[in-house]
């Protein structure tokens, strides 16, 4: 059997915790000066604060215009995302069950781009989109998002899909049901948790970027929140709290993600990733 | 907001949808409707996907034979291809780009450590799963800031040198200081996906194997090199290629805002030189050339490995 013995249980448990607080310390090292004062933390870097002080997310939110920031953000990352995710389930379904002359060619197309590293295309897509005006733009951004998205959630969703037994879709059919009776009905509550898998990755991806998101909204009050903040962080070298604030700030939205939806992705990363 | 894009991909849609209405009158059977149906639903992801990426793929390889600044443009032929294999700056980047690679060793084996141990359901195993991925859920920025904040000259891992009786140390302003202090985010932030891969193949080993060993008297050592890793050689070499493939093209975020390719070039890697080329440097016809080289670089390696890996398979 895998299951070890008490004793080597506890010698186990001590090395994932000593594991656990390598991954963990740092985090918390940020919390803690986020929320000191700069006197405090020069005094005393390490230990807890003398007081807890909000001052520096005060100062950011209010000398960064991170609201603009963030309403930009929400408007980017969540029209993408229901974008990606539309487009993705209906051709998902469709290369799942229901198969046309050219939608095997079109499947490994997609499968072919998915690998493709992000700087071949950094420089024409930059031209493309500066050449129709939309550098500076959020719907500039929000296409690039949407396109380099597409391939890997139509690649996730046709394996989901294709786990929809067949007997229920034809059932379907025989009692008169459409393409998109079957979709909405079948398919999309059938693939529920895959969805849901796809759409917290990809929300992870868009939030986090920053190649894109910095070249194409170049001007200060056009910035997603990911990428103000890391030009924050990387001005005041000597204002560590106020740095640790933008970092709480950008890695907040995340980790609550995760806590929410870890059991989705648990399943989601390996099944998603390859391992086929 | 109409995509000037979709626009673009127009014409490709008219024979299409007029042989659609054709058959369509000559009342096609239901597999004939299916197909349609199927094809329509298709269509928006892949005008999509071809507009966005198939297109501008063939666009970057035109770009790399011109030398331009994005607004002027002159075809030179193989002029950029010859300079960047000729420039010595390029090799020395490639060097760099490789001691990056120090990182993925130590990824895979706390990875693997990590896995092998929470396969053995100790209490508490799911919270420690979740706590070792959390990292991953990160953005490269802010771990490239927090890892910068951490090293810098007046910073906490500095402060404790101090405290200890020795010298501090300026970490971004030496060439293998600074790169040892990016690998150690690259293993802090990579770990713990690498353990999730790992502990899925894991998780599909037939325990009756394990049972089946235990009956034979194998210990611990001979079921971890008979069984374990024999069973998730796959999930390996998903894992090596990944962090590979991510080691030449994905490093940007991090070397963007720890070190911004310093001291002088010696932390700078092919992705962010492609970003330095094309936007700080206005050679986008060069960065398009680097670029195209470097994915030839990583598909070859991609492809050595991955039939290595599956060489071994067999054996």
């Amino acid at each position: 059997m895998r299951k070890f013995k008490w004793r080597t249980n506890t010698i186990v448990l001590l090395a994932l915790l000593s594991v656990a607080i390598t991954t963990l310390y740092p985090l918390f090292y940020v919390v803690m000066t986020s929320s000191r004062t700069l006197e405090d933390y020069n005094k005393n870097a390490y230990g807890l604060p003398k007081f807890f002080t909000l001052d520096s997310y005060r100062i950011l939110i209010n000398n960064y215009s991170l609201d603009t920031a963030a309403r930009n953000t929400i408007i980017v990352v969540g029209l993408s995302l229901a974008t990606s995710l539309i487009f993705s389930s209906l051709a998902g379904f469709a290369l799942a069950k229901y198969d046309f002359p050219g939608s095997k060619a079109i499947n490994w197309s997609f499968i072919a781009v998915m690998l493709l590293p992000s700087q071949i295309l950094i420089i024409p897509i930059y031209l493309l989109l500066s050449k129709f005006s939309l550098v500076g733009h959020l719907p500039g951004l929000m296409f690039v998002y949407i396109g380099t998205n597409i391939p890997f959630g139509v690649f996730f969703l046709k394996a989901t899909f294709s786990a929809v037994p067949d007997t229920i879709l034809d059932a379907a059919r025989i009692d008169g049901a459409g393409f998109f009776t079957s979709f909405f009905r079948i398919a999309v509550p059938n693939a529920a948790a895959g969805i849901t898998t796809l759409a917290v990755l990809q929300f992870l991806g868009m939030w986090n970027e920053l190649l894109y998101a910095y070249l194409i909204l170049p001007d200060q009050e056009m910035r997603l929140l990911t990428p103000a903040l890391a030009s924050i962080g990387g001005r005041y070298t000597t204002n560590q709290p106020l740095v640790a604030a933008a970092l709480c700030i950008t890695a907040t939205p995340t980790l609550i993600l995760l806590a929410m939806s870890s059991k989705y992705l648990v399943r989601g990363v390996p099944t998603g990733t390859g391992s086929s | 907001m109409t995509s000037p894009a979709v626009v673009e991909v127009g014409p490709s849609r008219g024979p299409t949808f007029a042989g659609g209405r054709k058959s369509r009158s000559s009342r096609g059977s239901l597999t004939r409707q299916k197909q349609r149906i199927g094809f329509f639903a298709t269509l928006p992801a892949f005008i999509v996907v071809a507009s966005l990426l198939f297109y501008p793929i063939g666009y970057a390889i035109w770009i790399s034979f011109l030398k331009t600044d994005g607004v002027t443009s002159k075809f030179i032929g193989f002029k950029n291809y010859v300079d960047i294999f000729a420039a010595p700056l390029v090799h020395q980047v490639f060097l760099t780009n490789l001691k990056f690679l120090v990182a993925i060793p130590v990824v895979i084996f706390a990875g693997l450590f990590t896995a092998v141990l929470l396969y053995q359901e100790v209490w508490g195993w799911r919270f420690f799963r979740i706590v070792f991925f959390l990292p991953s859920v990160l953005s490269a920025s802010v771990i490239g800031l927090m890892f910068r904040s951490a090293f810098t000259l007046n910073g906490p891992i500095n402060s404790a040198l101090i405290s200890l009786g020795l010298t501090p140390i300026n970490f971004f302003a030496r060439a293998n200081m600074a790169i040892l202090v990016v690998v150690l985010a690259l293993i802090w932030a990579g770990f713990g996906y690498a353990m999730m891969i790992l502990l899925s193949g894991l998780m599909a080993i037939d325990t009756d194997l394990f049972a089946a060993a235990e009956v034979d008297g194998a210990g611990w050592w001979q079921r971890f090199w008979y069984i374990i890793i024999p069973s998730i050689r796959q999930q390996l070499a998903f894992v090596s290629i990944i962090n590979t493939l991510y080691t030449f093209t994905s490093l940007f975020g991090f070397i963007f805002v720890m070190t911004a390719g310093g001291p002088l070039y010696s932390t700078t890697t092919l992705d962010y030189l492609v970003y330095q080329k094309a936007f700080s440097a206005y050679d986008m016809g060069q960065g398009s050339a680097l670029a195209i080289i470097i994915f030839g670089v990583i598909a070859t390696l991609t492809i050595a490995q991955s039939k290595y890996l599956r060489n071994d398979d067999g054996r």
